[in-house]
């Protein structure tokens, strides 16, 4: 048990000192690119007002952040891990918590309906976007712009079978993915790269 | 953690075939055990996670061990519960997308313990009755390769205890 208790110091001591020593950008947890997405410019209908479709574009209000997810509400393992660890984060941030905005497109719209999506995520969020478009063409396009990939298939036996990636995407108000949240970056990756991420906004490095 | 032992009565299957094997010979084998090994199985870490009121799927996650070299073939609830329980496992696909797959047997390797986790293996509950409610619990039973079963109470929470 000593031992156990030793290592977990070391490592509490070295993950304390790493953001420290680093860069702002390499500070982040999620991954970035030398080319990073630019999705501000890609729209899809929001239905998270009653079911009314609203245009929305692909980017944070001024001084926020805009987390997006690509899912459906029948998923019982990658989305609820990952929004739950969305709302872990932002308990954690406090009232920081009110400039991240949450936006979740569904890849499953047959089944995802406007009635199902909305009580779905607002047991993970307040400031959210439900995201739902049936043209398959119109969520191919989001999707590309996110190098994201889904299917919906019916295997032999009947059961309808979804894919997706697992990414969630963190982007501002010029519509840039600023980081990019691998499936299991868990609650206190996600905070981390909000507090960094908003830090750059409150210093003007970023918008 | 709080552990759950559970004394298996079931024979394990395959130390009845280790046995069986040897009775061709004349000579004693002394390997074999005198009486049959049986199975024994601590769970835990159980739990569930809460399912939002338009959620129809559920998961069970969880950490087992057994005193055998085993398989996890299956996995039941009540039908108060759920219509349908699985035993899941998420994938990474060529394509880099995620999906899931049921899986007919999970090999186990005697002493060391198999985890049921997010994003990998995990009990899937399927066509929920009610939304799962942090506080409560659901009793799971696991079925092995062996022929043993053991039933463990996962507590439902937001996230892994």
């Amino acid at each position: 048990m000593k031992k156990i208790s030793q290592l977990l110091l070391a490592l509490v001591a070295s993950t304390a000192i790493l953001p420290a020593c680093a860069t702002d950008s390499s500070s982040l947890m999620g991954m970035t690119r030398d080319q990073p997405l630019v999705v501000g410019s890609i729209s899809l209908p929001d239905v998270s007002e009653n079911g009314v479709s609203q245009n929305f574009f692909f980017k944070a209000e001024e001084g926020h952040l805009l987390t997006v997810f690509f899912g459906y509400t029948m998923c019982p393992d990658i989305c609820p891990t990952s929004l739950s660890d969305f709302r872990s984060a932002l308990r954690r941030l406090g009232d920081r918590a009110q400039k991240i905005d949450l936006a979740f497109v569904t890849v499953d719209p047959q089944r995802d309906t406007a009635e199902k999506l909305i009580p779905f995520l607002g047991s993970y969020a307040t400031n959210f976007h439900a995201i739902r478009t049936s043209d398959a063409s119109q969520l191919s396009l989001a999707q590309d712009a996110f190098l994201v990939r889904s299917s919906v298939t019916t295997d032999d036996s009947g059961h309808i079978q979804v894919t997706h990636t697992g990414t969630g995407f963190i982007v501002n108000s010029d519509g840039i993915v600023v980081s990019e949240l691998p499936f299991g970056i868990g609650p206190d990756g996600m905070e981390n790269d909000f507090n960094v991420l908003l830090n750059k906004i409150e210093t003007g490095e970023m918008k | 953690m709080k552990k759950t032992k559970f004394a298996i009565v079931a024979v394990a299957t395959l130390s009845l075939g280790a046995a069986s094997c040897g009775s061709g010979s004349e000579t004693t084998d002394t390997t074999v055990a005198a009486t049959p090994a049986v199975a024994e199985y601590v769970v835990d870490g159980a739990w569930a996670r809460t399912s939002p009121m338009e959620a129809t799927m559920g998961a069970v996650y969880l950490n087992i061990t057994s005193t055998v070299d085993d398989a996890l073939v299956g996995a039941s609830v009540s039908t108060e519960i759920a219509a349908m329980t699985q035993v899941h496992e998420t994938l990474m696909n060529a394509d880099g997308t995620m999906g899931m797959q049921e899986i007919a047997s999970v090999p186990m390797t005697a002493n060391t313990p198999l985890t049921l986790a997010p994003g990998g293996y995990h009990i899937m509950l399927m066509e929920l009755v009610k939304p799962l409610v942090v506080g409560e619990t659901v009793s799971v039973t696991l079925t092995f390769a062996s022929g043993g079963t053991t039933t463990v109470d996962a507590i439902v929470s937001e996230e892994a205890p």
